[in-house]
């Protein structure tokens, strides 16, 4: 039982890191109709801002943090108006292509500006606390109620605020969008630093257990690409659900049946699961028209 | 990227495409004379020869990318993979290298289909995806089955031996090479002007018209993504016989993304742009941008200087790099009409 109760908060967490980075990956690609495959580079990035500035001014690790937002929300912004909005017209394919460009500039960027030795960024806070004998840390407890929060809050103003509306007024329709007076340059402008938070603050949260690397968050980007394809790329909140399921599955494959090919595993469940619900679990079917 | 489809690939270069490819054949096969003669520094050679390898790879990326518009992000996975099973089958099996060549890009094709079968089904970019995670896996197993594999600390393999008995040295190892290359060259060249090379350039134009002219969009793109698959894997066995070293921190998506900057760059849909952008890529940062004063020093500089070029090139010159020099031409041709 207790062991139950553990891998249920391990997924938890773990499945929140997944989820902050896959919502960020699906609101770029409702927004700008393309699959951001520089996501979790540019977590990364900026990881590496956060704990420069926490290395070099001693403040407290959540302060960084925000900081750390920031600065990804500056690069998202910056990214956008530098390279996405000039590539409008631009096919999907190439579009595509354009995000693994980045991939190769901020992978090229991270270690000539902070050097190539990991970096370690503190847990925000310390010491654990025990349910029905399963142990919890206090770290962790903050980073699913973070996350849920954060998620919270973006579903809400998705559904509720004009910001909301006029995002799903621009994935459903740029072109119409635009017609209706919707900003949509904004919008594309917004999702893309919105995107880049979310994913920085998920490569924060997983920061402690790994260290800040130039490799820390390829498997984390990979687990929300494919909490994409798992959850549909019509819904918002599909992604998140698939992120949980993958977080749960990841904790129980690698306590059940191996560690070390416990992601290699995971992977090809998710293939396969796409062979019989090729649209995803809450996907619905494209209808082409000509 | 569909800026100027009306030039089919036959047209853009005047005269017989083959022999061209055989006389540049040829004179690559000059530069192991000007080593011997001691023009040429002996290291140059291996990189010649990498370039050469890559550029065969990316020719089979460019049908994908080029003639399906699909992305493969597992390139690395399956040359890898090519490696490793070269190494194998010829150092701890004793296979003739023929066979093992034969098997060692069999197996990553048969990897490569049943991936595509999954994921071709659906959108395009879900074989980018489905790639990537298997591209993932291979590695896992590369660090992983280390008694097969050596682990992290990798697996060597000697120069070929053909036909068993005749063993070749570095020189001989860099003509086979270029055999392969101007070989691949000519097979691509004749499998984008046959019939299924016209379906797919249909597909490319739009999907529906070719659905309609009776073409199987997904058993194209399986096809198309089969021989990107293959050429990688044969990428991978010449890589393994000529540098004759393989460890997992090779094959990373960083390379598959080289690849890709190697088409990007060098020209989409041609044969010529796709060794020029190998060159560009892979070439440049080794010969040029290390022996420069202070940027040469920067780690990191070549992945900027391919990310920075992609980007550039997909804004403002679709086409590739390999269009410069007629561009360019054409440009002076009408300056001149309009000065007279």
């Amino acid at each position: 039982m207790s062991i139950l109760i553990q891998i249920l908060l391990n997924s938890l967490e773990t499945g929140g890191i997944y989820a902050l980075a896959a919502l960020g990956i699906i609101l770029i690609f409702r927004t700008s109709n393309t699959t951001n495959y520089a996501q979790g580079t540019i977590s990364m990035f900026n990881a590496f801002v956060a704990t420069f500035i926490l290395i070099n001014t001693g403040l407290p690790a959540w302060l960084v943090a925000i900081f750390g937002a920031i600065s990804a929300f500056v690069v998202g912004v910056l990214v956008d108006r530098i390279v996405i909005s000039k590539a409008i017209k631009v096919n999907p394919v190439a579009k595509q292509i354009i995000t693994l460009g980045l991939i190769m500039i901020f992978l090229g960027a991270a270690p000539m500006i902070f050097g190539t030795d990991p970096l370690q960024f503190p847990r925000f806070v310390y010491g654990s606390h025990k349910i029905a004998e399963a142990t919890i840390s206090y770290n962790a407890i903050v980073n699913i109620i973070v996350g849920i929060v954060i998620m919270l809050v973006l579903f809400y103003l998705l559904q509720k605020s004009k910001w909301g509306l006029s995002v799903r007024a621009t994935a459903s329709n740029d072109i119409v969008a635009r017609m209706m007076g919707i900003p949509t340059p904004l919008i594309t402008m917004g999702s893309w630093a919105i995107a880049a938070a979310l994913g920085t603050l998920s490569a924060l949260m997983l920061a402690p257990t790994t260290s800040v690397n130039l490799t820390m968050m390829d498997g984390v980007q990979l687990l929300a690409l494919l909490s994409c394809v798992l959850g549909g790329f019509q819904t918002f909140y599909g992604p998140v659900i698939a992120a949980y399921i993958i977080g749960m599955a990841s904790n129980l494959i690698s306590f059940y049946i191996s560690s070390i090919w416990s992601d290699s595993i995971l992977y090809l469940l998710i293939l396969a699961v796409i062979l019989f619900k090729p649209n995803g679990l809450f996907g619905k079917k494209i209808v082409k028209k000509v | 990227m569909e800026k100027r489809q009306k030039q089919p690939i036959a047209k853009m270069k005047k005269g017989n495409p083959i022999r061209n490819y055989i006389l540049f054949g040829i004179v690559l096969l000059l530069l192991p004379i000007l080593v011997e003669m001691g023009i040429v520094q002996y290291s140059h050679i291996t990189i010649f020869a990498s370039i050469l390898i890559y550029a065969i790879v990316s020719l089979g990326l460019n049908l994908l990318v080029g003639y399906s518009g699909l992305v493969s992000l597992g390139t690395a996975g399956f040359m890898g993979l090519g490696t490793y099973l070269a190494a194998y089958f010829t150092a701890d099996l004793k296979l003739p290298f023929e066979i093992s060549l034969i098997i060692s890009v069999a197996i990553p094709m048969i990897i490569g289909v049943i991936t595509g079968l999954i994921s071709l089904r659906i959108e395009g970019y879900y074989l980018a995806i489905a790639t990537l995670a298997i591209s993932e896996i291979l590695r896992k197993v590369f660090v992983e089955l280390d008694f097969v594999t050596n682990g992290f600390s990798g697996k060597s393999a000697n120069y070929p031996k053909l036909l068993g008995f005749f063993q070749l040295d570095r020189n001989l190892t860099y003509v086979l090479v270029v055999i392969f290359l101007v070989l691949i060259m000519i097979i691509t060249h004749n499998f984008v002007n046959s019939y299924t090379g016209r379906a797919l350039s249909t597909m490319r134009g739009s999907e529906a018209a070719a659905q309609a002219m009776g073409i199987n969009i997904y058993r194209y793109r399986l096809l198309a993504f089969a021989v990107a698959v293959g050429f990688a894997a044969l990428g991978g066995v010449l890589y393994m016989h000529f540098i004759k070293y393989t460890y997992p921190n090779t094959w990373t998506l960083a390379f598959s993304l080289n690849i890709l900057a190697v088409i990007i760059i060098g020209g989409v849909r041609s044969i010529p742009g796709t060794i020029v952008g190998s060159f560009i890529v892979f070439g440049v940062p080794d010969l040029i941008l290390k022996k420069l004063p202070v940027i040469g020093q920067i780690d990191g500089m070549a992945y900027i200087f391919n990310g920075v070029l992609i980007i550039v090139i997909i804004l403002f010159y679709p086409m590739g790099l390999v269009h410069l020099w007629s561009d360019v031409k054409r440009k002076l041709m009408t300056k001149k009409r309009k000065g007279e």
